[in-house]
């Protein structure tokens, strides 16, 4: 550490002793916003409940956390602010990247071979190498047993196949039977329930107390609000934070990533606003890379919805999956990164919305689609199916000519195991595009994920801004950055979720 | 209005043999029902029987409060509510409230208390009756349908961070399949706010809110979908 931080850090730690020694018992905290100047808040004199570990947020991460706190025979509570359970978590699309032992969905289909190094490397390479490569290991390293988890303790089903997504190098992204993030949320849930855990709703935390900055002093406990009560909750152990991105804060995204404003739709549930990394910032949190948000390139392009059907899209590319404009042009190489399609497809104007996906009947199955969802998608005009692909431009309303003769490309492209225009890396589980009956589906981006996030460490400690751990204070999942540098690849949220969850979970009854 | 009618207080107390609540100086404008309604026979249905009093004291041990906690409609407590507060008459809860403000809250002339209101609380439970008695949301279509405090907040007086579980809902609405059956949409059978990706026992009040606009919580996301919900704002 160099003087200068060593200067600043003492700067910081008298000012905070100052304001102890005249309120004889202030947190360490910057204004609370449109309340209060720096340094009023005083540290509660009483707690209204008393924990060991307090997580903050119900989805994938905040519920593997919970359960491993509480299966370690720590008193814990879960604390949710939203009315219902689950977060993002909950309508996530259910993909699941895992280098697999146990299931060999790829083994059975013959699809090449996989390893959690492998993984580890796509998720550097995914993310043009800002990821902290210690971080995106554990990733690597736990998805399989993350996945084993959700199946075995709780439940979990799985379609019988895994997809190769964009960025990623193998078939390695298995489907929930649902469709939906809610296979894992619920099997979660169960595992917890059976730790005692139950999620309590309503409750939104409105601060982090913590008295001052130095690097021992530990995080002391949550101010929330449940109804109109305010309540202050001590953690013996830790707080653990996980309660996701913040896509739906237009003010905070755009403050980041100045491009992303309100005109873009965002996937994400409503509660997805950020303010616990600024509560976090608040009691000395670093964050990194927070201008990195990801665009859903597949949503619902009139409401950014990430529906059962809008992940079709991303299952499709292993399998031969046509994305064109709707001039009926290619515009990509389908096997790209999500960032990569996404701004593909918002360099071609806003005119250009939406760009659509072209599969056939025989894709379905293999992409870890569902005859039922295509029925479903089919009858509320998601899908449009038609017997020829003339037919199907005509119901698309994209020139005839120039999408007939796109398909006819690109199925030479696929007998040729060559993509010149795009240099799509062929391989041989693609099916091409010659026989119909043939579906559409219409896409734009939309705000998904937040990249970046709090500071942790392999540990998921939380980070100060002077680098040292924060005592009793981890993370777990969006809120946290790092881990996919400046981009995510598709399917690798949820093992990131329940790998860190668990590993907060479990560091927390140590701490 | 009432008008203070201290006499009348004490003559009910003295009849009744309860204590005066308070110091007299403080004491409600009066327990009489006869300082509002001179000849009660008037004011009681036809066929009921012959009151002796003029007070609270007299009803109650006929009628239950409608603090059993039990989820009942046509409560007494419900009829004479909606006939004592606004928009009916511009009532005053001390006409047969015993209210020592923090302490306790019961029935002018009785002994019990059903909770410590501070004034704050007060003034809510005042708010939150106009608008069971007259409004637009879901609290007024219990009381359109004879649903008092106690129908869904069950023995004592709700507070300021009172919700109302599912459980209590659903003794009077459920079972949840019942409802899941009565929102089915025929053509889209996922589109069911009572049978959801969000799971069964997603919490009633996420979208019925007793005392404010209900909202369709699946519009949050579900943007373009058409649904109404009863209780909602005008």
């Amino acid at each position: 550490m160099s003087n200068k931080d060593l200067s600043r850090r003492s700067v910081l730690k008298s000012v905070a002793l100052g304001a102890v020694a005249l309120s004889g018992g202030t947190a360490l905290n910057m204004a609370v916003p449109g309340t209060a100047q720096a340094l009023v808040r005083k540290l509660p004199t009483q707690w209204d409940e008393t924990w060991d570990v307090i997580v903050i947020g119900s989805g994938f991460a905040g519920l593997a956390a919970a359960a491993e706190a509480a299966g370690g025979g720590a008193k814990t509570t879960l604390l949710e602010k939203m009315p219902t359970y689950g977060g993002n978590s909950i309508i996530n699309g259910g993909v699941f990247a895992a280098w697999d032992d146990k299931w060999h969905y790829r083994e059975k289909l013959n699809l090449g071979a996989d390893s959690p190094a492998q993984h580890w490397q796509d998720i550097l390479k995914g993310g043009d190498y800002y990821s902290i490569p210690e971080l995106a290991k554990e990733v690597a390293d736990g998805a399989a047993d993350a996945l084993n988890w959700v199946v075995e303790d709780g439940g979990a089903e799985l379609r019988p196949t895994v997809t190769r997504a964009g960025g990623h190098t193998a078939y390695r992204t298995h489907a929930a039977k649902s469709g939906v993030g809610r296979e894992y949320t619920e099997a979660l849930r169960k595992i917890a329930a059976k730790a005692g855990i139950k999620p309590t709703l309503n409750s939104e935390v409105t601060w982090i107390w913590r008295a001052d900055a130095d690097p021992k002093s530990a995080v002391l406990g949550v101010e929330i609000k449940r109804g109109k009560k305010v309540l202050n909750l001590r953690a013996n152990k830790a707080v653990i934070l996980a309660s996701g991105g913040f896509s739906q804060n237009v003010e905070m995204r755009s403050a980041h990533n100045p491009r992303l404003t309100a005109e873009y739709n965002c996937t994400n549930h409503k509660g997805a606003t950020g303010e616990i990394h600024k509560f976090a910032q608040a009691v000395g949190a670093d964050t990194l890379q927070m201008n990195f948000i990801q665009l859903y390139p597949y949503a619902e392009p009139e409401t950014g919805l990430l529906d059962a059907q809008a992940v079709y899209p991303f299952n499709g590319p292993g399998y031969g999956i046509l994305y064109v404009t709707k001039q009926g042009k290619r515009f990509v190489n389908e096997l790209e990164r999500r960032d990569v399609v996404a701004y593909a497809q918002i360099n071609l104007g806003k005119d250009a919305k939406p760009t659509w996906s072209i599969f056939n009947e025989a894709m379905i199955l293999p992409m870890g689609g569902d005859p039922e969802e295509v029925a479903e998608g089919l009858k509320r005009g998601r899908f449009i199916k038609a017997e020829s692909i003339t037919e199907l431009a005509g119901k698309c309303n994209i020139p005839t000519d120039a999408l007939v003769d796109t398909v006819n490309k690109y199925i030479q492209y696929h007998k040729d195991g060559k993509d010149p225009e795009f240099n799509k890396p062929i391989t041989p589980a693609m099916i091409t595009l010659e026989k119909g009956p043939f579906y559409a589906i219409p896409q734009w981006p939309a705000v998904h994920f937040c990249m970046g996030g709090l500071r942790i460490n392999a540990s998921g400690q939380v980070i100060d801004v002077f680098g040292s751990p924060i005592p009793k204070l981890f993370a777990a999942g969006e809120v946290t950055g790092g881990i996919h540098g400046s981009n995510r690849l598709g399917s690798n949220a949820i093992p990131t979720c329940i790998v860190f969850g668990r590993i907060a979970g479990r560091n927390a009854l140590k701490a | 209005m009432l008008k203070p009618h201290f006499l009348a207080i004490a003559a009910a107390c003295l009849l009744l043999g309860a204590p005066l609540a308070g110091p007299a100086r403080a004491a409600p404008p009066g327990d009489a029902c006869t300082a509002c309604h001179p000849d009660l026979s008037k004011t009681l249905p036809q066929k009921h029987k012959a009151v002796r009093g003029n007070g609270m004291a007299s009803c109650t041990p006929c009628h239950a409060t409608g603090q059993s906690g039990e989820a009942e409609t046509n409560g007494f407590s419900t009829r004479l509510h909606l006939t004592h507060v606004p928009p009916a008459v511009k009532g005053d809860c001390a006409a047969c409230h015993r209210i020592v403000p923090g302490k306790s809250f019961g029935l002018i002339g009785q002994p019990f208390s059903w909770g410590a209101p501070k004034p704050a609380d007060l003034k809510l439970l005042k708010e939150e009756f106009a608008s069971w008695a007259n409004s637009d949301f879901t609290d007024h279509l219990h009381a359109k349908a004879s649903v008092d405090c106690a129908g869904c907040h069950g023995k004592g007086l709700p507070t300021s961070d009172s919700t109302v579980e599912n459980d209590r809902c659903l003794a009077c609405h459920g079972p949840i399949e019942k409802l899941a059956g009565k929102t089915r949409n025929v053509e889209f059978p996922k589109r069911n706010p009572h049978s959801s990706h969000l799971g069964d026992d997603i919490a009633c009040t996420t979208c019925h809110h007793a005392h404010a606009a209900s909202v369709v919580y699946c519009a949050d996301c579900h943007r373009l979908w058409k649904m109404s919900i009863p209780g909602a704002a005008k």
